[in-house]
């Protein structure tokens, strides 16, 4: 019975399409054009990730309602960008398990620092969320690694992941290492304002 | 204080019993609880290139036989496949079981230069994107790399305004690269769209 032969062109859809009567016909892109960050990319539904936005990107910020932003980075961020983010009543998550003075921007991410984060996005009350740093490779990287290893993904898929954002340098082992040590059952979350996304693949 | 190598390397050197010199170091404030690996099965394997578009809309490549638990939890409604493979038999079977819709729109490679890219195929599904109650809804490939990344560009140019280097830097970061002539076809494609306000994506901007 499961051996039949399913041939592609077999497989029927009952997919729905516009009525045109009640449509509005859309020749031109959208006359004021929105600029994303740099490396900005949707991560699970209204949780993003990117770089350091610069004021050309706010507008393109404004469509994401962002409720919060972790800001994984040591150095401080750009005056404009704060101004963004306190015009716009957003809850500014920061220093995120720093707590050496001795934190240098190219080392990787404590663990702790990985914990507080991932607790903050496995909160759907913070949502909608951005994970940024400077360029949204390696630190944005790690956290949103080790959150794809708590969704239960394969190692593989989360490197292959990481990579496509780390430019043309590739990706640091540091931060492929970092994410495959960590042990995500150190993560605590109240299942009531936990996403969906996560409750529904960890059983 | 050691940099954050030194600290991994040396734990990894603690679980080696030789290496007892190393105990007169001082002991890093930010200690990792273990690297003594968890060595779980992961539950999920995405297809290759997965990623998701906007809400309800995912991208990614050809899907396989151990991609289908991942998939299954992505509750879609609508797989949308741009290529010409017809022989991954597992697939099919696998998709009628779970009642998708499924559209299997032709699209050959855009690798070879000089391939003329048929503007019905994106047209296509532009037409079920633009309706949301086809959503959640997958877009794959073979590769998820350059057909996915032509549609996924036009849908970011038409449907939501990017401008044209964000778009061709999402491109890239799939592709590896520039495609052959795929960058300059979603800068110069057009259509009409039909856009209903009560069926129309949240992501969609008009105007």
């Amino acid at each position: 019975m499961s051996n039949d032969i399913i041939n592609i062109n077999d497989l029927k859809s009952n997919s729905s399409f516009n009525d045109e009567s009640n449509c509005e016909k859309v020749s031109e892109p959208p006359s004021l054009r929105i600029v994303p960050p740099l490396n900005f990319c949707p991560v699970e539904r209204h949780l993003y990730r990117s770089g350091q936005p610069s004021t050309i990107n706010h507008s393109f910020l404004k469509e994401l309602n962002l409720k919060s932003i972790i800001w994984l980075a040591i150095e401080d961020p750009q005056d404009n960008f704060l101004k963004f983010i306190d015009d716009n009543n957003i809850k500014f998550f920061y220093n995120l398990g720093f707590n050496s003075i001795d934190n240098n921007s190219w080392d990787g991410l404590s663990e702790n620092s990985i914990k507080q984060s991932l607790e903050v996005i496995v909160d759907t009350r913070n949502y909608p969320l951005l994970v940024c740093c400077g360029m949204g490779r390696h630190r944005t990287g790690t956290i949103i690694g080790c959150l794809r290893k708590l969704q239960g993904w394969n190692l593989s898929s989360v490197s292959e992941e990481y990579r496509r954002f780390t430019g043309s340098r590739g990706g640091r082992i540091l931060v492929e290492l970092l994410i495959e040590a960590f042990d995500v059952g150190t993560i605590s979350m109240d299942p009531q304002f936990a996403p969906d996304w996560l409750t529904k693949s960890t059983k | 204080m050691y940099s954050q190598g030194d600290q991994l390397i040396r734990q990894l050197r603690i679980y080696d019993s030789t290496a007892g010199e190393l105990e007169q170091y001082e002991e890093p404030q930010d200690e990792f609880t273990s690297l003594k690996i968890l060595d779980r099965c992961p539950e999920f394997v995405p297809p290759i290139n997965f990623a998701i578009v906007e809400d309800g809309i995912y991208r990614s490549g050809h899907p396989q036989a151990f991609n289908f638990p991942y998939l299954q939890k992505l509750n879609l409604k609508t797989i949308i496949y741009l290529g010409d493979k017809t022989d991954n038999y597992d697939y099919y079977r696998w998709l009628r079981d779970q009642g998708i819709d499924f559209h299997y729109l032709n699209m050959q490679s855009c690798v070879e230069p000089f391939m003329f890219k048929d503007d019905s195929v994106i047209q296509q599904a532009l037409k079920l994107i633009v309706h949301k109650e086809n959503y959640p809804m997958l877009i794959h490939s073979n590769k998820g790399k350059h057909r996915v990344g032509v549609l996924v560009g036009i849908m970011r140019k038409l449907l939501q305004g990017w401008c044209i280097s964000g778009i061709f830097d999402e491109y890239g970061r799939f592709a590896g690269g520039k495609g052959e002539g795929d960058v300059e076809y979603i800068e110069t494609f057009k259509t009409d769209l039909l856009i209903d306000k009560n069926t129309k994506p949240e992501f969609v901007r008009v105007g």
